[in-house]
């Protein structure tokens, strides 16, 4: 397999964690307090992760290979 | 010099054999390399950290870090991840917080216990796709040869034809999306998976859903993607997983 493909799926499981963990699981409220001091990674992550998986998709299709080798 | 709190990782039942999870917590750190330890209300029990505030930065190494202590645990406990940022002041206010939400907690470790989540990620060239189903529409709606041709049109009414050939291109895209994903639901059910979809959520990500199921059924789900790769050569699925059940646990607790 290419090794930018490799990469590619490294980052998919990068972002699909990052996804779940900063905006899935179980919500405090209440007395508690949620303390995110870089909110904006949140969406940061779930753009990453879109580009990301179609990047890999292009790969995978020999679309961005090629334009690599372009 | 603001007073350490406590960093939240997941909630669990610890039914019996305490001894075995102590033995887990003293192999891994929290965050910032902090010990974790567990506070228990009867067998309801959050496992967490201390933590200062202020050295609490949502950055990728910290998130690692809490989906990492989050997967150790899972792979020996059925558990309720908890979300990034969730945080306490004190035992005390966890143990209450343990009690008040008792019945909602052990109502939603019941509904994940033994089983994992997994992501699918559905891919076409849409391009090609929507090349394909204009194909097939035009070769159901072809008029005979001897039909006589159209008279010229305003470029008015060019325009709004054109605006329903791209409303119908939708359709036709949204009416295969919607038959892909009831052929995934009505095999997936033969292994008792709950799924969630999303729909067309870029233009080649046409189906981004989670799958809760039983931890044994992992390698039939596997095949079964594999049979979906096939049956539908056109797409590409990718699987991500197995997860905790993050996007199965829709509780907010207080």
């Amino acid at each position: 397999m290419d090794n930018n493909v490799v990469d590619q799926s490294k980052d998919i499981t990068i972002l699909e964690l990052l996804d779940r963990v900063l905006n899935k699981g179980v919500i405090l409220t209440g007395d508690i307090v949620i303390s995110v001091a870089d909110i904006d990674l949140v969406y940061l992550g779930v753009k990453l992760m879109l580009s990301s998986v179609e990047t890999m998709e292009q790969l995978k299709s020999g679309k961005a290979i090629k334009e690599i080798k372009e | 010099m603001k007073e350490m709190e406590l960093m939240i990782y997941a909630i669990l039942s610890l039914e019996s054999d305490s001894g075995k999870l102590d033995s887990i917590l003293t192999g891994i750190k929290g965050i910032s390399g902090a010990d974790l330890y567990s506070v228990s209300f009867n067998a309801t029990t959050a496992i967490v950290s201390d933590i200062n505030r202020t050295d609490l930065i949502a950055n990728s190494s910290n998130a690692i870090a809490y989906a990492g202590v989050i997967e150790t645990l899972a792979q020996q406990y059925s558990l309720l991840p908890m979300r990034f940022g969730s945080i306490m002041e004190s035992t005390g206010a966890i143990l209450r917080m343990l009690e008040r939400n008792h019945p909602e907690i052990e109502k939603n470790l019941l509904k994940v216990k033994n089983k994992v989540e997994f992501g699918l990620k559905v891919f076409c060239d849409s391009e090609k796709l929507k090349g394909e189903l204009i194909r097939i529409s035009e070769a159901k709606t072809a008029r005979p040869p001897h039909q006589t041709p159209e008279p010229q049109i305003s470029v008015f009414r060019e325009y709004v034809n054109k605006k329903l050939e791209a409303h119908k291109l939708e359709e036709m895209l949204l009416a295969h999306v919607d038959s892909v994903i009831a052929g995934i639901t009505n095999h997936l059910d033969q292994l008792n998976a709950v799924c969630k979809f999303r729909k067309m959520v870029t233009e080649t990500m046409i189906i981004d859903a989670v799958i809760l199921l039983e931890n044994s059924l992992k390698d039939p789900l596997i095949h079964q993607i594999e049979e979906f790769q096939i049956q539908f050569p056109g797409l590409n699925f990718v699987l991500t997983g197995p997860w905790p059940p993050y996007n199965f646990v829709e509780t907010t607790i207080k």
